[in-house]
């Protein structure tokens, strides 16, 4: 696995073919979480995905579209555009210097603008096919689901939190206030999160613990692995990557 | 991460992460903002692509530390426009435009908040930089000076440490260090010397550095060194980062204020001229 602290020489003679793309964000995630919350969460996981794969992991970004939470503290953000914009140009550089698949590992919900662009740079990228890792999760049949109020959640709920109490405890603090709404997850869409809950939560925070974070992100190391291994194979055989 | 004090007052010199809550956030409100930006690109075969990270970053958290302010601490944003270094394995760029955007953006998403000081950390520089045009960067001096322009309430600031700090360090590291030499070497021996790999031989391209704006780094320094490796140590990479921060720290207390006495421009009206 190649990343940042790698240097030329090590690029030069490792010519990596795969690369880890993570996409956090920098916004508010309650009382209880930093801020940081789904950089910290993706990097963990690009960085996993990278090592089981042997590819190169790019340095996650630190920002993307988190316009949703508005006004409240902390939030910082990109417009969609500059987003696809980032993506592409990202993608343009590895097509360059070799490299046959991106996966992108989307660490914050509102990224919609992701599908359409990578879809795009798959129809006009000629060497470089961009995968959007799944977002579910490895569950054997027979395993008992991870979490009990994962549908309830949009932001800052079981979860994330879940997640959070894994990776690094010492970041969630009290209190942890559940946030229950009743409109549909589309209300993002519509209004910014300070006007569905001031408290900035969406889901159920108070049912997190740490073990069900180890699961969650064991079970999304495995289906992200599982998924490229399986669609770079089917690319192999459908003719993309042959060097001829 | 920046901690609460007894009841609501906070010791002046307060740096926010992404290490702290929102309501932390709304509790002292930072009035100024430091945005670093590194570039990720080949830096010779002894040190890593992530060097201007690794740097841009401890520079960026020793300033914020500095400021006698409320400051949000940005994290690094890890990718720049790398244009000397394109195609090369180990380079990710960005377009002039793509990261004008991000500065753009960002800057905008901080004036909802209020926070209507913006300190973008343009790279590290050089000392021998011609200080008042950045190094490697100037997509991020025209988007500084849009944002001036265009949101009369922000005011936004550029810098580059090594370029501030020429004056104390022109004679540490005088001219034809540029990248990978011994400048960077030093800093990362100091920073973070484990990931210095051995000290490849020095070279200077008799060229000089503005061939870059057309020939690729590799046609000019087939080695990816542009500078003298072989004087670099982790004590000269103190004395350097230690410069760089107090000269930082002193423009941007200084400028800041200044520019503070400055109400938000009036916007003229266009005079038309009627063609008629």
């Amino acid at each position: 696995m190649l990343d940042n602290r790698a240097t030329w020489s090590d690029f030069r003679s490792r010519r990596p073919e795969l690369a880890v793309l993570g996409i956090g964000a920098t916004e508010q995630h309650g009382p209880h979480l930093p801020v940081g919350t789904d950089l910290l969460a993706v990097d963990a996981l690009a960085r996993q995905v990278a090592e089981r794969l042997n590819a190169w992991l790019l340095p996650p970004l630190p920002v993307s579209l988190s316009e949703c939470h508005g006004p409240l503290g902390g939030t910082v953000w990109l417009k969609p555009a500059t987003l696809a914009a980032v993506l592409g140009d990202i993608a343009r550089s590895l097509e360059e210097q070799g490299v046959r698949v991106l996966v992108v590992i989307n660490g914050h919900g509102g990224n919609f603008i992701l599908e359409p662009a990578v879809e795009k740079l798959n129809r006009t990228l000629s060497s470089l096919k961009v995968l959007l890792a799944p977002e579910s999760l490895a569950l054997l049949p027979g395993d008992s689901p991870i979490f009990a109020t994962a549908d309830r959640e949009v932001h800052a709920g079981e979860v994330e939190t879940s997640v959070v109490l894994y990776l690094r405890p010492d970041l969630v603090r009290p209190p942890r206030p559940d946030g229950a709404l009743s409109v549909g997850r589309e209300f993002l869409d519509y209004v910014t999160m300070e006007r569905l809950n001031p408290e900035g939560v969406w889901g159920c925070p108070g049912f997190a613990d740490a073990e069900k974070g180890r699961r969650a992100f064991a079970a999304r190391v495995e289906a992200i692995t599982r998924y490229v291994l399986d669609a770079v194979q089917w690319l192999a055989r459908e003719g993309h990557g042959d060097s001829g | 991460m920046a901690t609460q004090g007894k009841g609501s007052v906070l010791p002046m010199g307060t740096v926010f992460t992404l290490e702290n809550t929102s309501p932390e956030f709304e509790r002292v409100r930072p009035e100024v903002a430091i945005l670093p930006l590194a570039q990720h690109e080949p830096h010779g075969p002894h040190l890593p692509v992530g060097t201007d990270d690794i740097i841009v970053g401890a520079l960026a958290a020793r300033i914020a530390g500095r400021l006698d302010a409320a400051v949000f601490l940005l994290p690094v944003w890890p990718v720049g426009t790398s244009g000397p270094h394109r195609g090369q394995p180990g380079t990710i760029s960005l377009e002039p435009e793509t990261l004008w955007g991000v500065v753009a953006d960002i800057a905008g998403s901080l004036e909802v908040h209020g926070i209507r000081k913006l300190v973008v950390i343009n790279g590290h520089g050089l000392p021998t930089g011609p200080g008042a045009r950045p190094w490697g960067n100037p997509v991020v001096k025209t988007a500084v000076r849009q944002l001036n322009y265009e949101h009369p309430s922000l005011t936004a600031v550029w810098l580059q440490p090594f370029t501030l700090a020429g004056p104390a360090l022109r004679e540490v590291f005088p001219a034809g260090d540029i990248h990978a030499g011994d400048l960077e070497t030093s800093v990362l021996l100091y920073l973070t010397p484990e990931l210095v790999r051995g000290t490849p031989p020095d070279f200077v391209p008799p060229q000089p550095p503005s061939y870059l704006e057309f020939a690729p780094f590799v046609s000019l320094s087939p080695t990816g060194v542009w500078g003298r490796p072989s004087q670099a140590s982790a004590e000269k990479g103190r004395l350097a980062v230690e410069a760089a921060v107090n000269a930082s720290v002193d423009y941007i207390k200084q400028t800041l204020g200044f520019l503070g006495q400055f109400r938000p421009a009036e916007r003229r009206e266009h005079q038309h001229v009627d063609p008629a």
